[in-house]
């Protein structure tokens, strides 16, 4: 899909249309990241829109050669939200939602892998609709290739290279765009 | 043995068939055949985990409708009024005053700050509250024509001061002054101050000034020319948001 290279060129001329198509395709995502990180409704809706406003400010710095837009946007969103965390965390309003998170029993998800989730759902979404549907199929409702081809119709041979050329796709998508994407060959943590 | 043929591995990246002996001891050798199942098998646990982002609420358009109008505020140069002695554009606090007034301006503002100290002394006693308490906070993009890698934060206190910290901005003949502008309308400002040499400053805001109004934080560039009004030369701005 070659819609990123157009909303890059677009945003890059200045186009205000192009920022809000962003805003409408990921502006959920980014939302979605700075709520899991922050913990707090009201600081993830003033982070998604610092993002934006970054975004826009800072528009010539996305180069879709190196990644996708949705990447980019989840990386700013990160920084944005590391950043107020650190400058709040006098406020009390932080340290009382970060308090009450503690007795969670399971750790907190790490920013990369929530960064990760969000860039193979997104790959997932883009995905040619045979390799999407099967590898559904396979992801949501746990059946075989087997059963897959049953409920298809289609050969089994057929399942198979969809699955394998679905996989492969989001294999590649998340070593270009993940969480840890570009620090993966110095270790696994890019950490914050 | 061989390598494990891609169909296979993905079938074990999926967890729909357990690995064989010969294969578990291929991929215990084999670095490539190991990481692609590693990677192949992270992959999957990710995508099927991918049901769990419908937690995830579209973005409100209420959002959208901030960012635009950060945005245009952004993108608006300061109006700085034609006519020199025109202060019906301005606010009192930002009338046209000669450079050599800035002392007496800034002793009043020290004044004001240590009426708001004594205000929040006495609050103080029945509640007490760190002096850095933090009551509002902006972080400040630069604007088009300048470096995108100038940039910075500015935070108010609750002790009645602002704290301006502020990177990479780009080298002046002049100063760097601090505003709280009107975004609704830009010809209304407070001057607050200037920044020092390393870029940083602890800022009085004078008191009744209503942040909800001059919530837009703006650091300009400007010239030694004895003009106090802004310059209509923005470096950085951001919105104060509690």
């Amino acid at each position: 899909m070659n819609s990123d290279d157009e909303l890059a060129g677009q945003l890059r001329d200045g186009d205000e249309k192009a920022l809000r198509a962003a805003y409408d395709l990921y502006g959920a995502a980014v939302l979605y990241l700075a709520q899991r990180l922050l913990g707090n409704r009201a600081d993830a809706e003033d982070v998604t829109q610092l993002t934006f406003v970054a975004a826009w400010t800072g528009r010539d710095t996305f180069d879709p050669e190196r990644g996708s837009m949705l990447g980019w946007l989840l990386g700013i969103a990160r920084r944005k939200a590391v950043d107020r965390m650190r400058s709040a965390a006098r406020s009390d309003r932080i340290t009382e939602t970060v308090r009450a998170q503690l007795p969670l029993a399971e750790p907190p998800e790490t920013p990369d892998r929530i960064v990760d989730r969000l860039i193979v759902a997104d790959e997932l979404g883009r995905l040619p609709e045979d390799q999407r549907r099967t590898l559904q199929l396979a992801f949501f409702d746990d059946l075989t290739h087997p059963q897959i081809a049953a409920v298809t119709g289609l050969p089994l041979g057929t399942v198979k290279s969809h699955i394998r050329r679905g996989m492969a796709n989001l294999r590649r998508r998340w070593e270009v765009d993940g969480g840890t994407s570009g620090s993966r060959s110095a270790g696994p943590s890019r950490a914050l | 043995m061989e390598h494990l043929d891609p169909d296979r591995l993905v079938l074990l990246a999926l967890s729909e068939d357990s690995t064989e002996p010969d294969e578990s001891m291929h991929l215990a050798v084999c670095p490539g055949c190991r990481s692609d199942f590693e990677s192949l098998h992270h992959v999957a646990t990710l995508a099927a985990e991918g049901p769990s982002l419908g937690e995830q609420s579209a973005a409100p358009d209420r959002i959208w409708q901030a960012i635009e109008s950060e945005i245009a505020q952004l993108n608006r140069p300061v109006r700085v009024p034609d006519q020199p002695g025109d202060n019906r554009a301005f606010p009192p606090a930002t009338r046209r005053r000669p450079r050599r007034l800035l002392a007496p301006v800034l002793a009043a503002a020290a004044a004001a700050v240590l009426a708001v100290a004594g205000t929040l002394a006495v609050t103080r006693t029945a509640d007490r509250q760190p002096p850095d308490h933090v009551a509002a906070h902006a972080t400040l993009s630069p604007l088009p024509e300048v470096p995108p890698a100038a940039h910075g934060s500015a935070t108010v206190l609750t002790d009645g001061t602002i704290e301006i910290d502020t990177r990479d901005l780009p080298l002046t003949t002049g100063f760097h002054e601090v505003w709280l502008i009107d975004p609704a309308d830009t010809t209304r400002m407070v001057a607050l101050g200037n920044l020092s040499q390393d870029q940083d400053a602890l800022l009085p805001v004078p008191p009744g000034v209503d942040l909800n109004r001059y919530r837009l934080v703006d650091v300009s560039d400007e010239p030694h020319d004895g003009d106090a009004a802004h310059s209509g030369h923005s470096l950085l701005r951001g919105t104060l948001t509690s």
